[in-house]
């Protein structure tokens, strides 16, 4: 399980960082059309459709990633003020209809890659590029999230088994705003010590 | 069939079920119970516009914008720049928070984020001049909340394209409110400061030098915010692209200041695309659900239920403020907006409201739910930086600040034209 785990959190990862690329390319691919069009009368053509490709594939591939961070919004309102035993119960109940919803989405995404691979569908601008290479990459990303998000549960259903409903809150619980501030702090000293090297 | 809905719903968010979950699932039951037709073939082809809808890709492209800010350093150093500039005001140094969060929400829309780096910055000089501590951390606490007012802002993104309204046209109406609002919360603190002097703190002498020293610091988000706004209303980019250009200056003014690193990039992109997969899932839940709305004729129910009530518009925008006043006591604002915006807009515009003006509107009742107890994301933020006390001081200190927000939401309905003026003379 700890292996499964600790592959889940790299593909995350991978997901996160590769996703976080690809929005910054298609910044980038953005403001270079702009620019161009503005200054030099030409456009790259098809710069807006790699972006929305882009924020397709970057969210499917970082749905995971969010997830192992708790970064999933749930309102807590009621639910902090549950005994421990509850709120574990509620955490595995929670995850597992978001996982049920997406099983879902992914099912009917599969549909719709199906259709344009029969179709022969092509994106609209010059590029032409066919549909199915980012919708199957699309999918894949809900796939992948799902893999990962079925061993998450999975081993809070473990933890729950054994009785540590602190283990099961602190894998798939909320994030209190005490933990989410003390994130943003560390990464503030971070950077305010990096400044003051330089 | 409004009731089920509301039971359903609210059993789904009591039992802290994640909102994108929670509002897929309310859409299947719905779809399951109401619908003659099964809707949930619809969901591929709602997933796959949802996440290539370009209005969105704003999204992830203004997280990133005010990450770089962040990690860079740049939002810190702007902070100390203004606190040499502000403090001859009685309240001194709160209208440099005021002013600070100001100038980041011109930039980014990260509240949370902007509160805690001002916090950290500001928090050490409350008792080294002797402030007022409660209106000091409400200043931060409501200073904060202008970021989702004042554009650019994922908020009105996210009402842009769940009502389909211009976004720049959006931003533009936001402005104005913005820094009137900004106004007002300065006029809170001096109004204070007058009546009990002893809360507004020691002033520091500031020599002319060290404030032209400091004048660099204010640049970048200057430049910014230029890019950023400049570029829409000269006719070179959308919204969208205009996040684009901003991320690109912004990520230049960090390398000219040395500060991107491999580090940096990768902390930024994974704050970016952990908050943009959180948006997108409730966004895909969203649609589906806005479809199932559309489809079993809940909306138009909804819509009749309350125009059967009869109400003349003054009483149908109070109730709305009450509305939006109690749900966000308990709700975050995404979810909030992403839940009731579908529903509310229609009855509303039909009322007679301008569908801009009710954005700005509806964007002000959410910056009151993130300082109103029990669950304000804003208040939590500020406490959490402080790290003693107990959390009253906080919500006691951005209490003058919600009745000041009131009394604008108010001044909003009376001269609607503070919002439409500016939009309306652009168009």
């Amino acid at each position: 399980m700890n292996s499964l785990l600790k592959a889940s959190r790299c593909v995350s990862l991978a997901g996160l960082y590769s996703g976080g690329a690809l929005i910054l390319a298609a910044a980038f691919l953005i403001g270079t059309d702009v620019l161009m069009r503005r200054f030099a009368g030409v456009t790259i053509g098809g710069a807006d459709e790699l972006a929305q490709f882009a924020l397709a594939m970057g969210t499917a591939w970082s749905l995971g990633g969010a997830l192992f961070d708790r970064a999933h919004i749930r309102v807590d309102s009621a639910y902090s003020r549950f005994p421990l035993q509850v709120r574990a119960i509620l955490d595995i109940l929670g995850l597992a209809l978001f996982i049920f919803f997406f099983i879902f989405v992914t099912w009917h995404a599969f549909g719709v890659l199906g259709q344009s691979w029969t179709n022969g569908s092509v994106s609209h601008s010059a590029l032409q590029i066919p549909i199915f290479i980012p919708q199957g990459l699309w999918v894949l990303g809900f796939v992948s999230f799902l893999f990962i998000a079925t061993i998450l549960l999975l081993d809070a259903v473990g933890k729950l088994m054994r009785g540590d409903f602190r283990a099961v809150s602190r894998v798939i619980g909320t994030k209190s705003a005490e933990e989410e501030v003390e994130e943003e702090l560390a990464l503030a000293r971070a950077t305010g010590e990096e400044a003051d090297r330089r | 069939m409004i009731l089920t809905t509301i039971v359903i719903l609210l059993t789904l968010l009591v039992l802290a079920v994640p909102v994108a979950a929670a509002l897929g699932v309310l859409g299947l039951s719905l779809s399951g119970l109401y619908s003659p037709l099964p809707l949930s073939y619809a969901m591929g082809e709602i997933a796959w516009t949802t996440s290539t809808n370009f209005l969105l890709v704003a999204i992830p492209l203004f997280v990133m914008l005010g990450e770089i800010l962040l990690r860079s350093g740049m939002a810190s150093r702007m902070y100390t720049a203004l606190v040499l500039w502000m403090p001859w005001l009685p309240g001194g140094l709160m209208h440099s928070n005021i002013a600070a969060c100001t100038m980041f929400s011109a930039t980014s829309g990260s509240s949370v984020a902007t509160a805690a780096t001002i916090g950290t910055v500001a928090m050490e000089q409350i008792q080294k001049n002797s402030y007022n501590e409660r209106l000091f951390l409400g200043t931060i606490a409501a200073g904060g909340t202008l970021g989702i007012l004042i554009p650019p802002s994922v908020n009105l993104i996210l009402y842009g394209v769940l009502t389909q309204t211009s976004i720049p046209q959006l931003y533009l109406a936001g402005l104005v409110p913005g820094l009137v609002l900004a106004s007002l919360f300065s006029a809170t603190v001096l109004v204070a400061c007058i009546m009990k002097p002893a809360w507004g703190g020691r002033r520091t002498a500031v020599s002319w030098e060290q404030r032209l020293r400091a004048l660099p610091d204010l640049l970048p988000p200057v430049v910014i915010f230029l890019a950023v706004i400049g570029s829409i209303y000269a006719g070179w980019a959308t919204a969208t692209e205009a996040a684009a250009l901003g991320v690109v200056a912004a990520l230049l003014i960090a390398a000219l200041h040395g500060a991107v690193s491999l580090t940096m990039l990768k902390t930024a992109f994974e704050g970016t695309m952990k908050t943009t997969a959180m948006i997108m899932a409730v966004m895909i839940g969203a649609y589906f659900l806005n479809l199932v709305f559309g489809a079993t004729g809940l909306g138009n129910l909804a819509s009749q239920a309350i125009s059967g009530l009869d109400l003349s518009p003054v009483q149908l925008f109070l109730l709305i403020v009450v509305f939006y006043l109690i749900l966000g006591m308990f709700m975050e604002t995404l979810s909030m907006m992403v839940a009731t915006v579908p529903i509310i807009t229609p009855i509303m515009i039909t009322a007679g409201f301008d569908p801009i003006w009710l954005g700005i509107f509806i964007v002000v009742m959410m910056e009151i739910a993130l300082i109103t107890p029990p669950v304000g994301l804003n208040i939590f933020v500020v406490q959490g930086v402080r790290k003693k006390g107990r959390i009253e001081d906080v919500f006691v200190g951005a209490l003058p600040f919600v009745v000041m927000m009131l009394v604008f939401v108010m001044l909003l309905y009376l001269f609607p034209q503070i919002v439409l003026a500016l939009p309306e003379a652009v168009r």
